[in-house]
Order: structure tokens, then C-alpha cells, then sequence
């Protein structure tokens, strides 16, 4: 019953989700899409061939592009990770040549691309759904379904906070030798634990009151299906293909 | 500290994956017992709360920031075990919602911000208070201010490993070399974990003045489950425990990396034309000539070297109990 009460009224979770209605992503079981998109990455992440990494590449650039998922949306998402996989790239250019370092590029950006879409073709509490369903502990799906709500509740408190420092003058601290600065931040970090603590009684009364039971349940229910089947077919293949050629079983 | 997909050799991302996996299960069957139905929510918010405390940042200098991993802080609030399923649920949203860390480096991720992280600042925290004393407000901030700049320290020190050993076994084709991921990472994370002693010791003072019961959970603890056990009723023990525990996790990657020439002494031997006569005694193990039976053997010497440290401690008086079980 977690999801009757967590699926809330958050406005910014609502927009994570706003793509997953408008793609056909959406549409397909959160199970086929975890399990075909996992597999997947799991692949492009063993290849070392070049040619076999811009082919995952490209594999990863087509699904983007026929998600109807907007490109802006999946360009600003890339742009976020792109400092994690420019400094690996960049090192690895650096010790070893272009080409390792265009590889590794190319390599993390056929992995990175497919999560996106993934995570914006589905709604967030299908996603958890999903993983429940492929029975990870519900200990952690519950745990992942609250925290992810109570994320935003926390960060809109955090800025709220931020604002009201900003308004008495503080701008943030110099160094690490700034007590008075180090003080400030501290408290603010408390104060979000402390605000949550608070929140947690009547989030459990909430809850109790719509019959939580610590289980997930879907509010709709969703079948494996054709389209399931296809989407995982279609993972496979291009994921099997790929690791044929790595490991010089075709070709 | 957020390793993407497609930087680490597929190897040592797999045996992430499997020590988490692992580990995790451990803790998920001593935290199920923790948690009660109403403790939920509020373990979930703590787990929102360290992600949100996540982003603020502290100053380093310089106008460099750096900003609060949480792993120390957050076992320390309620135990390993519930921190290490609370901070799992921390990576898997920053991975899975935000694309911050890969899906196939989950497993070294979450190993080292949700595993080695909590286990290491509770450790030493635990053990440094029962050495320092439990009453005095300076030696609970200081074992606490070690515990959280070792939390981070230790855990970039292990992705810093599993970078240079990615390098050297994939002979350059993932990771980073050890010339610049382990310099890099241990220096600046040496001061970030300054950085983080202080802010963890700022919020654990700030939340015993203003809100002491904030996340007290109500089920027994992981210390009277011990105790039921029968073997582990110390505190002392059960941090000695998660430390040496830390270092078992680094037994897998160190025999990846380990290289099959001769050490020092025979090498030495070899030049002098010295021979080996034959043993005293025969040993009735041997390491082996391949992966896993020289990690069954390290499995196998560190629960030994385990068992002869608690049974030395009792002896010595150090574990009986009587420093009371939490």
C-alpha cells in the first residue's frame, strides 16, 4: 500500500515522469524493460573491440531516438553525467593513447544512454515495481519507494533553508578553517534529518491509515505480454550479437 | 566517488557486484530484524535526508567544495546494518533516477560508499568510544570525527584500488593507473574527509541538543541479536568484526591483482643459488595455482586469523561482555 500514499502530489516527481506518458516505453512491462536494458548495458560494458563499442553506440543512439522521449530531455540528462565520464575518459587518454580514450568514451556513453531512457520511458514507481517484482527484497524496494518520494519533500525543505541563510547573509563559508561557516552547514544538515524525523510519525500514521502493510502493490496491473517478449528479444539479440563478436565466436 | 559504466574491467565489476550482493543479504536479514513496521518511514526519510544532506556542500578552499558522504553518519545514527540497506537505497536512486554512477559499477559503487563507508566509520567509532570512554563529550566527538574522516578515506582508497587494478589488468583498456587515481583520490579525499569529521560531528551535537530520540529505533539492536548468538556480546568484537570485515572485501581484488613471480626472499635465493631443504612440517593447505583456490584459502586464513583474534581477546578480558552490549 506504499504506493497509494507515496505517489502523493510531489510536482517535481511528477515531472520525472511526465516522458513515460508520451513514450511508447511506457506502455511495456517496467519487468521486460529492466530486464532487456540491463542485460544490455551489462554487455556494452564488457566490449573492448572499437568498432564493436561504436556499434553498441549506435545501438544505444537508435533506441534514444525512437523512444520519443524529447532529445532535449535525454541531451540535458547526458550533459549531468558527462563530468564522470569525461574525467575516466580523459585519464585513460592521457595514460594510453586517443583511441583507448575515444573507446572508453564511446563505451560509457553506449551505457549511460540506455539507463536514461530507461528511467524516463517509465514511471518511477513501476521502475520499483518492477524490481519487486524480479524479487529483489521488499525491504529495499520499500525503502527505495519512500526515500525517492521523501527526496524531493526534503530538498524543496533544503532550499527553503538555503534561501533563508542566503537572506541573513551567508554565502557559504570560505575553507575549512571557517568554524562559524562549518557551523552553519552542520545545522542546516540537522535540521533536514531533524524535519524528516518529524515528518516520520505522520507519515506512518498516513500510512496505516491506507492499510500499509510494509508490501509493495501496483496500482495497475501490467502483463508481461507480446510487446514484453519483443522488447526482450530484441535486447538479447543485439546483446548477444555484440558479445559474439568480442569473444570471436561470429567473425 | 560515483563510478560510471564502462570504466571498470568487467572482472573486478563483477566480484563488486558478488561481495555486495553478499553483503548485503547479511545485512538485509539483521536489519529486517530491526526495522518494525513504523520504524519504515522513518528509515526512509533518514535515507532522503543523508541523500538531500548530500548536496550541500563545504568549502575545502580555494573555492573547491566537497560535501557529505553520510555512510559514518548514518550507521552511527542506527546501526550498520540498516545503514548499509539505507545507503544501498542512497546509490541505487542516485544511479537508477539521476544517473549518477553506472548500473553494471552499482556493485563497486555501492560497495564502497554503502558498504565499506558505513562499516568503517561505525568501526572505528565503536571501538575508539569503548577506548576512550563512552561519558566525556570530547571523546564521543573525537571517535567520531575518526570514525567519519576514516569512513571516507577508506572508501576512496578502495576505488582508488579498484581503479589502478582495472588498469593493470586490462593493461589499460579500463580504469585508471595507479600513478593518478591513487594520489588523486587519497589526497583529495583526505581533506574531504576533514571536511566530513566536522560536519558529521557538527550534526550528530546539533541533533543531541535539539531532537536525542530523533532515530532511535524501537526493535532490539543488532548487539542483543549477537548476544543471543552467544558469541559476538561485545562492542569492541563486533566493530574489531566490521573492520576486519572491510579487509576481507579486499581479499578477491588483491588476488586479481596478484602477480605469480617471486617475492623478494626467493628471488634472493634464486641469485645466491640457495635451495630449499625440505619442510619441517607439511602443511596440509596450500595458496594453489589459481583464483579460487587461492581465495578459498584467503576465505579460510582470515576466518582462522578472525577466531584466534576473538579467542585471544576473551583471554585477554577485552570481550567478556562487561563493556555491555548495545
Amino acid at each position: 500500500m506504499i504506493v497509494g500514499h507515496t505517489r502523493g502530489s510531489s510536482f517535481r516527481a511528477r515531472q520525472l515522469d511526465e516522458h513515460s506518458r508520451s513514450s511508447w516505453l511506457g506502455r511495456i512491462d517496467p519487468r521486460a524493460k529492466l530486464i532487456g536494458v540491463l542485460c544490455f548495458i551489462a554487455v556494452a560494458a564488457l566490449l573492448t573491440k572499437p568498432d564493436l563499442v561504436i556499434a553498441a553506440l549506435a545501438c544505444s543512439i537508435i533506441f534514444a531516438s525512437i523512444s520519443k522521449i524529447p532529445l532535449r530531455h535525454i541531451a540535458r540528462a547526458y550533459a549531468a553525467t558527462l563530468p564522470f565520464i569525461l574525467l575516466a575518459s580523459v585519464s585513460v587518454f592521457l595514460f594510453t593513447g586517443w583511441e583507448n580514450g575515444a573507446t572508453m568514451l564511446a563505451r560509457t556513453s553506449s551505457c549511460t544512454l540506455p539507463l536514461i531512457v530507461l528511467v524516463s520511458g517509465t514511471e518511477t514507481f513501476e521502475l520499483f515495481s518492477g524490481l519487486r517484482r524480479l524479487h529483489v527484497p521488499a525491504l529495499l524496494t520499500s525503502l527505495l519507494m519512500l526515500a525517492h518520494r521523501y527526496v524531493f519533500l526534503l530538498s524543496d525543505e533544503l532550499s527553503r533553508m538555503t534561501v533563508a541563510r542566503k537572506a541573513r547573509g551567508f554565502s557559504g563559508g570560505k575553507s575549512l578553517l571557517d568554524r562559524y561557516g562549518l557551523r552553519v552547514i552542520s545545522n542546516t544538515a540537522g535540521m533536514v534529518l531533524v524535519r524528516a524525523s518529524d515528518r516520520a510519525d505522520r507519515v506512518f500514521e498516513g500510512l496505516r491509515s491506507r492499510g500499509f502493510d510494509t508490501e509493495m502493490y501496483v496500482w495497475r496491473e501490467s502483463r508481461f505480454g507480446r510487446s514484453g517478449v519483443s522488447f526482450v528479444v530484441c535486447f538479447a539479440a543485439a546483446s548477444a550479437f555484440l558479445i559474439s563478436f568480442q569473444l570471436g565466436v561470429i567473425g | 566517488m560515483h563510478i560510471p559504466d564502462g570504466l571498470m574491467d568487467p572482472t573486478v565489476a563483477f566480484l563488486g557486484w558478488a561481495e555486495f550482493v553478499l553483503v548485503l543479504a547479511g545485512s538485509l536479514w539483521f536489519a529486517r530484524r530491526r526495522i518494525s513496521e513504523r520504524d519504515l518511514p522513518r528509515v526512509a526519510l533518514l535515507c532522503a535526508g543523508i541523500f538531500v544532506a548530500q548536496m550541500v556542500n563545504f568549502p575545502i578552499g580555494g573555492g573547491t567544495t566537497g560535501h557529505l558522504i553520510g555512510g559514518a553518519l548514518f550507521a552511527v545514527l542506527v546501526g550498520p546494518s540498516i545503514a548499509i540497506a539505507g545507503m544501498t537505497v542512497v546509490v541505487l536512486i542516485q544511479a537508477l533516477m539521476f544517473g549518477d554512477g553506472g548500473i553494471a559499477a552499482l556493485g563497486l559503487n555501492a560497495l564502497n560508499m554503502a558498504v565499506i563507508a558505513p562499516l568503517t566509520g561505525w568501526g572505528v567509532y565503536t571501538m575508539l568510544i569503548q577506548l576512550l570512554g563512552k561519558q566525556g563529550t570530547l571523546s564521543k566527538g573525537m571517535a567520531l570525527a575518526a570514525g567519519a574522516w576514516a569512513s571516507v578515506f577508506v572508501a576512496s582508497a578502495a576505488c582508488a584500488a579498484e581503479l589502478a587494478v582495472s588498469y593493470a589488468v586490462s593493461a589499460g583498456r579500463y580504469g585508471i593507473g595507479a600513478p593518478i587515481s591513487i594520489p588523486a583520490m587519497l589526497g583529495f579525499h583526505a581533506v574531504i574527509g576533514l571536511g566530513e569529521a566536522i560536519i558529521t560531528v557538527g550534526v550528530m551535537s546539533y541533533l543531541s541538543s535539539v531532537a536525542p530520540n530523533a532515530f532511535v529505533l524501537r526493535k532490539r539492536t543488532v548487539g542483543a541479536i549477537a548476544a543471543r548468538i552467544g558469541v559476538l556480546n561485545s562492542p569492541i568484537l563486533l566493530a574489531t568484526l566490521a573492520v576486519l570485515l572491510v579487509f576481507a572485501l579486499s581479499i578477491p581484488l588483491y588476488l586479481v591483482y596478484a602477480s605469480e613471480g617471486k617475492d623478494g626472499l626467493e628471488q634472493t635465493m634464486d641469485r645466491s643459488g640457495t635451495e630449499m631443504d625440505e619442510p619441517l612440517l607439511e602443511s596440509p593447505f596450500s595458496y594453489g595455482q589459481n583464483f579460487f583456490t587461492m581465495l578459498f584459502a584467503g576465505i579460510l586464513g582470515f576466518l582462522l586469523v578472525s577466531l584466534l583474534s576473538i579467542g585471544t581477546m576473551r583471554l585477554l578480558g577485552l570481550a567478556s561482555g562487561r563493556d555491555g552490549s548495545t
